[in-house]
């Protein structure tokens, strides 16, 4: 990071304040899973950024940040509005505001490179503006950034991988927000459990990802799989029974100011994606496991002790219609889970957290991975990428932002745009973006 | 309070020394830092292990050359790459830098993984760059030193020339050509002067980075195993009496010896010639069953119908073995046999990776392989009981040589190159 970035970050942070007081808030309605006292786009939102996985033979081969005109009042609604190549193909996968949310961290899963993008300049044009390319050797051997969490002035960022021998073990890796290396805090291992209690069988050292609920001072994060996997052909994987062991099956409970483990839970088969209720009265958060297809409630009990439990099942799991993504409303009412195999979402009514019933199902695609929803919980984003060498073959491999509109009882679709017809890639993780953020 | 700074710098001052003392004491443990065996059960337990211990000592690697161990010949060193401690030391570096691949993810070290067998315990076959599809399993460097037939199918002829395959394999490290590899190294301050204190003066080139990888790679010598010491040191304690029942068994009834070689001072366990078992047979035109058994978690398998996995899965790249270095038909889905030597690390075997166990490996060969029109005649079915299956598993596994925690801790001091 150059001097003059500094400058900028410091400019940024300084400013937060004044954005908090600019933005209208709604007390706990949010945005997919971004913290809960971050700033929100609580209208219309103008934008989806796209983080888009460059493919051979397709347009300039490169990852790419998309940008999408997603307002209905804007004559570039439903169009690619701009593109920012970054060079090569890095495994483009999560992304993550800063707490200000002026700048945009995306991740990279295969060269670990971080490219932060500002986005508050002009949110139509996110521009490239610094490239953290030694996170590996930053954090002593982490590999694979994934999700980006920001904590005011840190970004704390889970690692899926390492440098040792690209299998599933790994760590978070704190960093500030102008993109300094802070510190590296490896996950809890039966060898070190780091004071952590270990209430069942596993504490594989496995990491994906990281949400966190400040107000108990707490932090979560699941468990996925190592680098020679999430890289691997899927369908080679499938078929390797030593690979098909290599999946994490936990998932750890942490104290955030201290950033230590403190509990680990068994939950086989892979959990990965973490969303915690948003009403404060909620002391529990969700995940769901990729291969056995499980809904998992983390909850405190009555004595005020975190505890795990499976509360329903996505679809028939012995045929492993593999759930990698999900979004809660923000009335903490519906839960939307896609299904990559089987491109399809369904949604579960999970106002008795302990019993979620699915109350419909929607065929979307092919294939299909990352659902994104508004904070008004009218608007829901799909696409369809899951990992360069996990997605579908010949024509099940649709590649695209799918816009549907929720009326309470029907998904409606709003616009289409095929991100092989554009010469784009392959589309991964979708953030919101607004004019209304920056606006004095 | 000059008291107290006298003693912090007494500790400072002594710190490496307690630290590298550490260092040689600490045990290794061998295999992945994240032991899954068991996992086809419910009953399974994780045996992690954090990799803030994954820290070791270099050790002096050129002894061997001096003395191999028990059982070993001596190690044939061409004339033109003598082995010195610079040039080990500079090709252990090499070995372990992932900057020698296009984008900076792939070394060496990363499919031949120390603790692992200097392989991959937990691939069947290879991934490298971008997640591209390797056909075969990773073979172990592991007493590589002694074979002028190098890789499954013997395509490459020195440990010198050899590297430059995967270097420039576009589903290796992908490296766009020799001269880019040389460019790089040579800009990466890290090297300064390391080539030319190993070569006399000379710098980066398609030699010299050959020949420093070989010469570490041709340290990786290791024999004195539980068998060498009973077999050739004639200690009737080191073996017990399975692993000697295995042995007979091994040069008699079930005839592994036809392939896996033991001359009268010395036993390299292979005949270093290719030989066709089936598996690569069947691979190719012998189908596919219509399902696949899937591990979804401990003890939590699944039958997923093949149409499912062929959805999500690239057609299998061919493979024909040594054929394709021969072009002689009758080399078809023949490969080349292994060495048996630390063959209890070196799992999943054959040159698919097709078998987890050495159990499994003994099965396959007491069915007689599979039956195709090229199948080896010595392979053929041989009516081992249960017993006899353990016996020769047991003898399998006391061939594990005595210095191979010294050999990975002292990888374990190399660095890993990573950008900067």
């Amino acid at each position: 990071m150059g001097a003059s970035r500094n400058t900028i970050y410091e400019i940024a942070i300084v400013s937060m304040v004044t954005i908090f007081s600019l933005v209208s808030l709604s007390a706990w309605a949010n945005e997919t899973g971004l913290p809960h006292d971050m700033v929100k786009i609580t209208g219309q939102e103008d934008f989806v950024y796209v983080w888009t996985l460059g493919v051979e033979g397709i347009g300039d081969e490169q990852d790419k940040l998309v940008t999408v005109g997603v307002n209905p009042d804007s004559s570039q609604y439903g169009k690619v509005v701009h593109s920012v190549s970054v060079g090569g193909r890095n495994e483009a996968h999560h992304m993550g505001f800063t707490f200000d949310r002026r700048y945009l961290w995306c991740a990279t899963l295969d060269t670990s490179k971080i490219f932060v993008f500002d986005i508050h300049s002009d949110p139509a044009r996110p521009k490239l503006v610094e490239t953290i390319s030694d996170f590996v050797a930053q954090s002593g051997g982490v590999v694979g950034p994934h999700t980006i969490m920001p904590m005011k002035d840190r970004m704390l960022i889970t690692g899926l991988s390492n440098n040792r021998d690209h299998g599933g073990r790994s760590a978070l890796v704190e960093y500030t927000a102008d993109g300094k290396y802070v510190a590296t805090y490896w996950m809890p291992t039966d060898d070190n459990l780091q004071g952590a209690a270990k209430t069942g069988k596993y504490a594989d050292g496995y990491s994906y990802d990281i949400r966190a609920m400040p107000r108990m001072d707490v932090m979560f994060t699941s468990s996925f799989t190592g680098w020679s996997n999430y890289m691997m052909d899927f369908g080679k994987m499938l078929k390797d029974e030593q690979a098909m062991k290599r999946f994490g099956n936990t998932f750890v409970v942490w104290s955030l100011s201290e950033r230590m483990p403190r509990k680990i839970f068994d939950m086989p088969g892979a959990p990965l994606e973490i969303r915690c209720a948003i009403n404060p009265a909620h002391d529990y958060a969700f995940t769901i496991t990729a291969l056995t297809s499980k809904i998992w409630l983390v909850y405190r009990d009555q004595q005020g002790e975190w505890q795990a439990k499976d509360v329903a099942d996505i679809g028939d799991p012995a045929k492993v219609p593999l759930p990698p993504a999900f979004t809660i409303s923000s009335d903490d009412r519906l839960l939307w889970a896609t299904t990559f195999l089987e491109g399809k979402v369904r949604a579960f009514d999970i106002s008795d957290p302990f019993h979620p019933s699915q109350v419909y199902v929607k065929q979307i695609g092919s294939q299909v991975n990352m659902v994104s929803s508004s904070w008004d919980s009218k608007r829901l984003y799909f696409t369809s990428s899951i990992l360069s060498k996990w997605d579908k073959k010949g024509s099940d491999n649709e590649q695209f932002i799918k816009s549907f509109e929720w009326d309470g009882k029907a998904l409606k679709e709003r616009f289409v745009i095929d991100f092989t017809r554009e010469k784009l890639g392959r589309p991964h993780e979708m953030k919101f973006g607004a004019y209304a953020l920056y606006k004095p | 309070m000059l008291g107290r700074i006298l003693v912090l710098c007494g500790i400072f001052a002594i710190l490496p020394t307690l630290l590298k003392g550490h260092a040689a004491n600490m045990d290794i443990t061998l295999g992945p830092g994240d032991n899954r065996t068991g996992y086809d059960s419910t009953d399974f337990e994780s045996r992690s292990i954090s990799l803030l211990q994954r820290t070791g000592e270099a050790a002096d690697l050129l002894s061997v050359l001096k003395s191999p161990p028990l059982g070993l010949p001596a190690i044939p060193v061409p004339p033109d790459n003598p082995v010195t401690a610079e040039k080990v030391q500079l090709g252990r570096k090499l070995f372990f830098d992932r900057r020698l691949s296009l984008n900076e993810t792939m070394s060496c070290g990363m499919c031949h993984i120390p603790e692992q067998g200097f392989t991959n315990n937990e691939l069947a076959t290879a991934v490298g760059i971008e997640g591209r599809t390797v056909r075969r399993n990773a073979p172990t460097i592991y007493n590589v030193a002694y074979f002028s037939n190098i890789f499954h199918d013997g395509r490459d002829t020195r440990l010198e020339y050899q590297i430059w395959q995967p270097m420039l394999a576009t589903n290796e490290m992908a490296n766009p050509s020799i001269g880019y590899v040389i460019e790089k190294i040579r800009r990466q301050p890290d090297y300064t002067g390391l080539f030319e204190d190993a070569f006399g003066g000379r710098g980066p080139g398609i030699e010299t980075i050959g020949m420093a990888i070989a010469a570490y790679e041709r340290t990786l010598v290791s024999g004195n195993s539980p068998f060498d010491r009973w077999y050739f040191g004639k200690d009737e304690a080191a073996l017990d009496d399975a692993a000697k029942q295995g042995f007979r068994l091994f040069i008699g009834k079930a005839g592994c010896s036809g392939c896996h070689t033991i001359q009268k001072k010395f036993a390299l366990f292979t005949d270093d010639a290719f030989h066709n078992t089936g598996l690569g047979w069947q691979a190719s035109v012998g189908g596919d069953s219509s399902e696949v058994q899937v591990q979804l978690a401990p003890g939590i398998k699944v039958s997923v119908p093949r149409n499912v996995i062929n959805s999500v899965g690239e057609p299998p790249l061919s493979d024909l073995g040594r054929y394709e270095v021969t072009q002689v038909p009758a080399d078809r889905w023949r490969y080349k046999t292994p060495i048996l030597r630390n063959i209890a690390l070196t799992a999943p075997y054959m040159h698919n990776g097709s078998f987890g166990t050495l159990k499994e490996v003994v099965e396959f060969y007491n069915r007689g392989g599979v039956p195709n029109p090229l199948l080896d005649p010595l392979i053929r079915p041989l009516e081992l009981t249960d017993s006899e299956i353990r016996h020769i598993v047991a003898f399998l596994e006391s061939l594990t040589g005595d210095n191979v925690k010294t050999l990975v801790r002292d990888a374990f001091a190399a660095p890993i190159g990573d950008r900067r």
